[in-house]
């Protein structure tokens, strides 16, 4: 996922404030690989088996799936890629020509929490790999606080571990990385046939069809039904817009103008279905069948640990997976929460901010309520952003139609731009409310959210524009 | 050499996979996908290593 996403090398130091030039432009390939790569994450582990705990049914998950990973992707070739390459700068330069850099120093400062708390599940699907070596006391499905001190240590660790090469090695273990992914991404695979044997074996069925696949699927793996207790119920709806919303930071978020900036044709946008196809799809299903296996089993077992599910499956590979996935995922999240941090704290280093967030990612990752709650804090992690996306678009492509000024921070000087801010606020204000008191469960609120955020950026700058200019 | 590393890498990457299909079709044990997987698994960072590192990136500074 999501949220999820594993990164290619440091950051660069060129091109930080200007286009992209020719010369630096990428082809299709270099995406497509980036793509596959990054969404095949430690937290695929948690998110599938928590839609068999949402008691969703084979249909709803599968068109789900494909109809969700389809809007994401088509978010990344129509909204995100099209500004990318147009503009070719990175989302921070232009979010500070058009929103002023105190309130850019506000969206690192959200951005970097979100991270924060990301790498904390990160921290958390590793150390349940620890567990299956050590033998202690693991968080349950509905626990959200730590539930032994065997727990507490191994979470300790591998943050610490993960925070030390995160400030130290962050380039080592980037390339460490790419290595790791086309492995990693087969043994989702082998999770997925290994689970699937399984179920043939323990229900006693045939498998010579599709249809007898299906018919697996349909009465076995997936059945629908009642959610597990504590869980939100998921039906085709919930699959989609978690599917197209899980990396709404990203496409709609406009996240990912960073990446498509070096892409040579707009288009390219489609290398997106890449990791969507593999990592929250494919992963999704192969780890959702691991778990659907252990209910079968043990309908009482409900605990969601990706370390024990995918020992049984693949033995110490299974284990090695789930360590590198998480490993290789968390330490470049730590490395950016640190570099959003270090953006409003410029005068300490790197290192110390880096180590300081990995600190607060590790203790995160003690409390196993963010991975367990993984499918809402996923939802909430694109929604805070999302609207920053939102302003861009409407900046980029429509605000000129109002007679408006576009990167008006810019030609005005403003350090905030109070249109923007507003439109942040108010929108998350309202996504609050209907989640509140309208009962709008939060994996819908952020589409309307969307049209609010833009309404209110043209609307506020209408008014905030004109006084600007007659003061 | 490094045309031969990543004939290996590649080759290992079919061991991974390959022995949990036969699995499927019911002509293998786990144990034995267990065994071929994690042997797949350490001659594909061995040759991998060789074959990709240090790999062309894309840099995104997403940040």
């Amino acid at each position: 996922m999501v949220v999820e996403e594993r990164h290619h090398g440091q950051p660069p130091a060129e091109y930080e404030r200007e286009p992209v030039p020719a010369k630096a432009r990428l082809g299709l390939k270099e995406f497509v690989g980036m793509y596959a790569g990054e969404h095949c994450a430690g937290t695929e582990l948690m998110i599938g088996p928590l839609f068999v705990a949402a008691g969703v049914s084979a249909f709803d998950l599968v068109m789900g799936l494909i109809v969700g990973n389809a809007l994401a992707v088509l978010s990344w070739i129509f909204l995100c890629a099209p500004i990318a390459t147009r503009a070719r700068l990175t989302l921070y330069y232009q979010l500070e020509k058009v929103c002023g850099r105190k309130l850019v120093t506000l969206y690192n400062l959200a951005n970097g929490t979100m991270f924060c708390f990301l790498a904390g599940a990160m921290i958390t699907v590793s150390a349940t790999a620890v567990g299956v070596w050590f033998d202690f006391k693991m968080p349950g499905l509905n626990d959200l606080y730590p539930n032994s001190f065997g727990w507490v240590v191994a979470a300790l660790v591998v943050g610490a571990l993960i925070s030390i090469v995160a400030a130290y090695g962050y380039k080592m273990l980037a390339d460490f990385a790419n290595i790791a992914a086309p492995w990693m991404v087969l043994v989702f695979l082998v999770f997925g046939f290994v689970g699937l044997r399984q179920f043939v074996d323990a229900a006693g069925t045939e498998m010579n069809s599709l249809g007898d696949l299906w018919h697996l699927a349909t009465t076995q793996i997936w059945k629908g039904g009642e959610p597990l207790a504590g869980q939100v119920k998921f039906t085709f709806w919930h699959v989609m817009f978690f599917a197209w919303f899980c990396n709404m930071a990203m496409h709609i978020g406009m996240s990912d103008l960073s990446v498509f900036r070096y892409a040579k044709k707009s288009w390219y946008g489609v290398a997106s279905a890449a990791g969507m196809y593999v990592g929250h799809f494919m992963a999704w299903i192969s780890a959702s069948i691991l778990y659907a296996y252990q209910l079968h089993l043990d309908p009482a077992d409900t605990d969601v640990l990706p370390g024990p599910l995918a020992f049984r499956a693949a033995g110490l590979t299974g284990l090695l997976c789930v360590i590198i996935a998480g490993w290789t995922t968390a330490n470049p999240t730590i490395y950016r929460a640190g570099l959003a941090f270090q953006a409003i704290m410029p005068k300490v280093s790197r290192f110390k901010v880096t180590l300081a967030t990995g600190l607060i990612a590790t203790i995160a990752g003690m409390f196993p309520a963010i991975a367990m709650k993984l499918l809402g804090f996923v939802a909430l992690y694109g929604l805070i952003l999302m609207p920053m996306g939102a302003v861009i678009f409407v900046d980029f492509w429509l605000i000129k139609k109002f007679g408006l000024q576009s990167n008006y921070a810019q030609l005005s000087g403003k350090t905030f731009n109070l249109a923007a801010a507003l439109a942040w606020f108010v929108t998350l204000g309202t996504a609050w409310a209907l989640v509140k008191f309208a009962g709008v469960q939060i994996f819908f609120v952020s589409l309307p959210g969307w049209f609010v955020a833009a309404i209110i950026y043209i609307a506020v700058s209408k008014i905030y524009q004109r006084k600007v200019h007659s003061a | 050499m490094r045309l031969i590393a990543k004939i290996v890498a590649l080759t290992s990457l079919l061991l991974l996979t390959l022995p949990s299909v036969f699995y499927l079709a019911g002509r293998v044990s786990l144990d034995t996908v267990k065994w071929l997987m994690i042997l797949a698994t350490v001659v594909w960072f061995v040759s991998a290593s060789y074959w990709m590192w240090p790999r062309a990136e894309i840099s995104t500074d997403r940040q």
